[in-house]
């Protein structure tokens, strides 16, 4: 199976998303959606994820606290922030801005 | 683009973190394992074996240390906990080598301290402000007679109100004038050195007294004029600090004068005065453009410079010029910085002390680069299992520079208890008993927050800078190689031993300028002490009396006065010659008379000499030589003939070529033109590192003066006639005040305050820089004779006797030595020129002391490669074989 790098610079915006649409989440569940919804294109590295996720809490975007899973294990659920919304919002235009440009280029013959 | 307040919320968020992070990293891996728990259970559902899955998630995973550390790294703190590792690392070095780090503390202790030291000297002396506001808005405004050689000359009253009615350049503009007052009635009769300020002199200086007020514009008038501020000073000695002294009455000169203030301690403008009074300008001086006795200071306006200022004040001076050719012919302004005036004396030495000191941390810290480099190489092994352990080179070199730096720390904290311990030698090697130089008061050195600042950089450079070197060498060798060779770590790269080399040959060219600059200054200083000044300052007491002129009105009373001193002195035990004079030499008080040829007027080509009224013994009792005619005697008083004996610098100037004795000289200020009796030798009023200026004596019975100052010379040591002699005084007026009870070779020490000053340190700092040279050769000369034990070994096994050894490695030292004294005299040839200022009798390329330091600094080097030498000779050969 084809499985594609997420392009860097996208993770944030994945990550702000998957959170956005789903209010709570842990580490684990935040991959799976990601993989799931991409169709399993998207392969999110645990390398990257854990230390975006640490980055995204000292900027303030997600706040973490302790739950416990359905099977009742111990885990870190991750939830935006006000802030993490807005940072949502950023990241959304900038990417679709970056996007627009690119196809711009793509589809000028 | 973030706010700062989301800054220093997310700042606030990682220091959290770094707060609770054992915390933070135990959840970051229990997290970890919940994913890798999860992904194992979903490799199962996907079919993987039970066995197979726990490796397949970790792999998939990736390296979870590595993992962890990112997480760290993103939490930002990574630097403080490396620095923190590296820190306590360190200490563990330095506890195993107790020796080795008590070396490199103290020699950077004493690098860094005697650099403070110096530091907070210049701060208290040329870096801290004024304590008056805006002080580098402040001027004294100088009178400038070029031809006559008067650059800081004193003002008339006419220029300075037509310098304050016309220039545009000053805020505002006071003048004022020396005084001296009898006080009393308020203990002892006391001569008190005064100042007469114009009431807006402390407006321009922008202080404010501590109690009561400054003068009223009014009080300048004649009947308004008596009152007075104190000093600080006199406050505290005179009226024990009563508070309530303000509408008190003290006499001056018999007169009552009501105390209206009292200034601050860090108000003492001019510094030797002790109270001021107001400045009446009297009916003569007010329009009399050649009578100049003001001193004038000014604040210059917002925004103009000390240029404009000059340019400005010099059009209207050029403008006086013309309107007054009679007496302002070649009057131009000077203006002089507030700082500059009470720091000439001592601003250049105090650059030069600083440069010196410097010199002496570069040498210390080559010593300790050196130091480090030899030890790096016993060190090499472990520096290779850290790099084989995955260490980067970058993190290495933080290791050692971690170590390195915070010996410079140690050894700054260590500097700068030296440095406060020697600030009291500090502040007695500037006296401030010193009237007679511009030499600021400095009660003491303070420690403050710039001084320590600057200790605090200064270990901080040198820590990076001796410890860059040796790190660079020690992470640059491949860990293969190191771990290899085992424990045969001898064979040194011959780039460290060029790296080592360097650093010696510096080292002694450093310490070769450093010793020839100290060279100099004793030569000098030798010379100044030895210098002739014209006269014989030992054996000799003086003193100084101010007749008041309210007790004495007349000549003929202040003739009698003096008379009667003579008479009474004279018949005291052990007293050889008595006579009086009007300013003492050395005593930095001095006035100055026109003396003109024949029965002509001045001009601008007559010379001005420094006058004095003496006594028929003067000369004799001083030891000035008389060169041709007589000295005064008895019969030169009113009754007779007006006489005059001038120097023979003055007699020069006057006739060059003709014999003056019998010649008629006409001394402004006094009527009769006078017959030139007798032909002195010169002295050197301001000491011997001053300059000889044309002098005229006029015989005291004809024009005697209020300021007497009687020298004493004697058999016995002059200090235990001061008694007696203070006694003659009262004997002959039990009210009259006197000043300066002290023996003519105290003051001509003091008059070389600075030149001893310099002179003490400079040497000091050269013996230091000596000691770290000598240091320096002897490691690296005994560490390279270690490293070549084997080859010395094999040498005498096969036959080399022990002085081709001794030869082998003292050839080292010596090339060492040779190449940096060879260099260090080229240095000092370029740079001793800039002490040139700082010399009396001596040329700054004098060969001699060239010669004589490089050689001393040849012999100590010898020395030091001889130890190691000797050591190497005598090497039991088999034991050196099986050395390693």
């Amino acid at each position: 199976m084809q499985r594609d790098e997420i392009p860097p610079g996208t993770l944030y915006l994945l990550i702000l998303r998957t959170l956005a649409r789903s209010g709570e989440m842990h580490g684990y569940e935040i991959a799976r959606s990601i993989q799931q919804l991409s169709k399993d294109v998207l392969q999110v590295q645990e390398g990257s994820l854990y230390p975006a996720l640490q980055r995204m809490l000292i900027k303030g975007w997600v706040k973490a606290e302790w739950g416990v899973t359905t099977e009742n294990r111990r885990a870190r659920y991750y939830r935006l922030t006000a802030a993490g919304k807005r940072q949502l919002e950023v990241e959304l235009s900038q990417f679709e801005r970056v996007i627009g440009a690119v196809q711009r280029v793509l589809q000028t013959v | 683009m973030p706010s700062i307040l989301e800054r220093i919320k997310e700042f606030g968020r990682s220091l959290r973190i770094l707060v609770r992070r054992e915390k933070f990293a135990r959840e970051l891996e229990e997290e970890m394992r919940l994913h890798k728990e999860m992904k194992e259970r979903e490799l199962i559902a996907a079919g993987v074996t039970k066995e197979e899955a726990p490796f397949t998630a970790s792999r998939q995973f990736g390296n979870t240390t590595y993992l962890r550390e990112r997480g760290r790294e993103i939490w930002g703190w990574t630097w403080l906990e490396e620095f923190w590792q590296d820190a306590r690392f360190s200490l563990r070095v330095f506890a195993k080598n107790p020796g080795f780090s008590g070396t490199v503390v103290l020699m950077l202790a004493l690098g860094i301290g005697a650099n403070t030291a110096i530091f907070s000297v210049v701060n208290a002396v040329l870096l801290r402000p004024l304590p008056y506001k805006d002080a580098d808005k402040l001027v004294t405004v100088w009178g400038c007679d070029r031809p006559k050689g008067f650059d800081t000359d004193l003002v008339s009253n006419p220029d300075f109100r037509d310098w304050k009615s016309q220039n545009h350049v000053f805020e505002n503009i006071a003048a004022s004038t020396d005084a001296m007052y009898t006080m009393t009635g308020a203990g002892e009769p006391a001569a008190i050195i005064a100042y007469q300020f114009s009431p807006e002199f402390f407006d321009v200086m922008g202080v404010v007294p501590k109690l009561g007020r400054t003068f009223l514009p009014d009080e300048t008038e004649p009947g308004r004029n008596h009152v007075l501020i104190l000093s600080d000073h006199l406050w505290r000695e005179r009226f024990g600090g009563d508070r309530s002294v303000v509408g008190r009455s003290v006499k001056l000169d018999g007169d009552p004068y009501t105390v209206v203030g009292v200034m601050p301690p860090s108000f003492q403008y001019p510094s030797t005065t002790e109270l001021w009074t107001p400045l009446t300008i009297s009916p003569q001086s007010a329009n009399d453009r050649g009578l100049r006795y003001l001193r004038v200071m000014a604040r210059m306006r917002p925004g103009v410079t000390m240029e404009q200022a000059r340019k400005e004040m010099n059009v209207i001076a050029a403008r006086l010029k013309s309107a007054y050719p009679d007496t302002n012919k070649d009057q131009d302004v000077n203006l002089v910085g507030l700082r500059q005036l009470t720091t000439g004396d001592i601003r250049t030495a105090l650059l030069i002390l600083l440069c010196t000191v410097s010199l002496v941390l570069l040498i210390a810290c080559a010593n300790v680069a050196n130091l480090l480099l030899s030890r790096a190489v016993t060190r090499r092994k472990e520096i290779a299992v850290r790099v084989a352990l995955g260490a980067s080179r970058m993190r290495v070199i933080r290791q050692l520079l971690t170590e390195s730096v915070l010996l410079g720390l140690a050894g700054g904290a260590l500097g700068v208890v030296l440095a406060y311990l020697s600030a009291d030698a500090l502040v007695a090697l500037f006296p401030p008993t010193i009237a007679n130089l511009s030499i600021p008061h400095i009660e003491h050195i303070p420690m403050d927050a710039g001084v320590l600042g600057l200790a605090l950089l200064a270990s901080l450079l040198t820590g990076a800078a001796f410890g860059l070197v040796p790190a660079l060498e020690a992470s640059r060798m491949s860990p293969n190689q190191s771990l290899k060779e085992g424990g045969r770590s001898e064979t040194s790269s011959s780039r460290g031993r060029q790296v080592r080399n360097a650093l010696v040959v510096s080292e002694v060219a450093l310490s070769l300028i450093l010793l020839i600059a100290a060279g100099l200054m004793i030569k000098s200083f030798r010379y100044l002490i030895g210098g002739d000044m014209g006269f014989q300052p030992n054996g000799v007491l003086s003193l100084r009396v101010l007749l008041p002129e309210y007790r004495y009105k007349t000549e003929s009373q202040q003739r009698a006065f003096g008379n009667e001193l003579v008479e009474r002195t004279r018949a005291l035990p052990g007293v050889e010659w008595v006579g009086t004079v009007t300013f003492l030499p050395l005593s930095g008080w001095w006035g100055t008379r026109q003396v003109s040829p024949g029965r002509g007027t001045a001009d601008a080509q007559t010379p001005t000499a420094i006058w004095s009224s003496v006594t028929p013994d003067y000369f004799r009792a001083l030891g000035i030589p008389l060169l041709e005619g007589r000295s005064f005697n008895e019969q030169d008083n009113t009754g007779n003939m007006p006489v005059v004996i001038l120097s023979a610098k003055l007699a020069r100037q006057l006739w060059p070529n003709e014999d003056p004795i019998g010649k008629t000289v006409n001394v402004e200020g006094l009527k009769e033109p006078r017959n030139v009796a007798g032909v002195v030798g010169e002295i050197r009023d301001f000491g011997p590192a001053g300059e000889q200026r044309p002098e005229v004596y006029l015989p005291f019975a004809q024009v005697p003066s209020a300021l007497i100052c009687v020298v004493i010379r004697t058999a016995a040591e002059p200090a235990t006639l001061a008694a007696a002699a203070q006694h003659a005084v009262w004997s002959v007026d039990k009210e009259q005040a006197m000043s300066f009870v002290m023996s003519m070779d105290k003051l001509a020490a003091e008059s070389l305050a600075p030149q001893r000053a310099s002179m003490i340190l400079i040497a000091i700092f050269a013996g230091l820089a000596l000691v770290l040279a000598t240091l320096g050769i002897y490691g690296v000369i005994s560490y390279s004779a270690r490293q070549r034990t084997r080859e010395i070994g094999i040498r005498i096994a096969l036959g080399a006797d022990s002085w081709g050894v001794l030869r082998l490695v003292m050839a080292e030292g010596l090339v060492l030595t040779i190449a940096g004294s060879a260099i260090g005299l080229i240095g000092a040839l370029w740079l001793t020129r800039y002490l040139s200022s700082l010399l009396y009798g001596v040329r700054p390329s004098d060969p001699l002391t060239f010669v004589t330091v490089a050689w001393i600094l040849s012999t100590v080097a010898l020395l030091a490669s001889y130890v190691p030498a000797r050591r190497a000779m005598r090497a039991d050969p088999v034991a050196a074989l099986r050395h390693e």
